[in-house]
């Protein structure tokens, strides 16, 4: 009996903390479509799919009551806790497949060089000013590294704020 | 000379089976591959500072796809039940008037809408996703002025895969559903409509020939132009 109760008390206890761990960290994120440096040659679909990628991977982290498309409006009250998130993609190599086949080690790959801003809505603090780096096969589609840019800037994000 | 015959009438028999698994291949739209896409959540637009009534004037297809009613081609397709013209204007219509926004007739609005629809639908992803995207450019015209504005909005939406008919249908249908609601929120709730609404008589819209008086075509990746700086020397 007594163990029961401490099997109750345990689970108990781990749904608390799992409850409060998924509690979102902001009211509001707004993601802007990032930009891209000159000389930058990416698909024309790529800036859509990254902003949808971003989306998807904050919805699913939950580190938002609500996810704002671009330049939506936001009560006054809520501009302290609400942040923007922003940025460029300043560099991307095509890679190369046949120094990946015959080389291996990470030649050949395909990479993105991102900067990445969160800025505060109510003061333009940032909360995140960083360069971010992502790489892929360069046998796979380009927007695989928008996939993974979408990941390592929700996973940034959720480390700034822990 | 007998060789040439055979030859001739291997080639002819196989461009025959080409095209009947051509003519096999294409989906055509049936009950069980046709979705029904309609707002599942309600959008509540933002408040304007004064009491305002919408009309839809007109909502267009811009997105030049021969096929705006197939969304999804592999597996047998996958079909909208009605035109993305239609499927926008209902859902505008039905948020407006949930919010008491939206005008009983022309007369009696303040402003008119024209829709453009640039995107309605599945657009390419990495193949491991259903990348949905709605993407519509929306012309307010000022009744009283007669000066319009454009307003760009987009909504996208990403499901996951899947391999059943069944979940491919739930999953399309799912995402074009988000990516509309998104695209819906993103202009009602957009600070470029509520700033077209806020100043009347605001600069005119610079709608280009070559769209067919549509609005320009908003582009996802974004290059500044280094002439944008120097707009104020024309304006002066």
């Amino acid at each position: 009996m007594r163990r029961c109760y401490l099997l109750f008390a345990v689970v108990f206890l781990l749904t608390t903390l799992a409850g409060a761990k998924d509690h979102p960290k902001f009211k509001s994120i707004e993601v802007k479509h990032f930009s891209q440096a000159e000389g930058v040659e990416l698909p024309p679909e790529f800036s859509d799919f990254l902003f949808a990628e971003l989306r998807a991977e904050l919805q699913k982290k939950k580190l938002a009551e609500q996810l704002l498309g671009e330049d939506e409006v936001v009560d006054a009250a809520d501009a302290p806790q609400s942040v923007i998130l922003e940025g460029s993609v300043l560099e991307y190599k095509k890679g190369s497949v046949v120094k990946e086949s015959l080389i291996g080690f990470g030649m050949g790959l395909r990479s993105l060089t991102a900067h990445i801003k969160v800025l505060r809505r109510s003061n333009n603090e940032a909360v995140i000013d960083k360069d971010l780096k992502v790489r892929a096969s360069s046998k796979l589609d380009p927007k695989q590294l928008a996939k993974y840019l979408a990941g390592e800037i929700t996973r940034e994000l959720k480390h700034q704020l822990s | 000379m007998r060789a040439l015959s055979l030859f001739c009438g291997v080639v002819a028999l196989g461009q025959l089976f080409a095209a009947l698994n051509a003519v096999a291949e294409e989906p055509k739209p049936t009950a069980s591959n046709t979705i029904s896409v309609r707002l599942e959540n309600e959008i509540k637009p933002q408040t304007f500072p004064r009491a305002i009534k919408f009309f839809i004037e007109n909502v267009v297809d811009r997105s030049a796809n021969p096929q705006p009613l197939l969304v999804y081609k592999p597996r047998g397709g996958v079909f909208l039940d009605r035109q993305p013209t239609e499927i926008v204007r209902q859902a505008l219509q039905e948020t407006l008037q949930k919010s008491d926004l939206l005008a009983a007739e022309r007369a009696s609005a303040d402003y008119l809408f024209t829709v453009y629809l640039f995107h309605f639908g599945l657009d390419s992803g990495t193949g491991m996703e259903y990348f949905g995207k709605v993407d519509l450019n929306v012309v307010v015209k000022e009744v009283a002025s007669g000066k319009s504005q454009t307003v760009t909005a987009m909504g996208t939406a990403i499901q996951g895969i899947a391999f059943r008919k069944k979940s491919i249908l739930k999953n399309v249908e799912a995402n074009i559903d988000e990516a509309l609601e998104a695209a819906l929120r993103n202009f009602l709730r957009g600070t470029k409509l509520r700033d077209a609404v806020a100043s009347p008589g605001a600069k005119p819209s610079t709608a280009t020939p070559d769209t067919g008086g549509a609005p320009p075509r908003s582009t996802g990746s974004i290059i500044e132009s280094p002439y944008g700086f120097f707009s104020f020397v024309a304006e002066a």
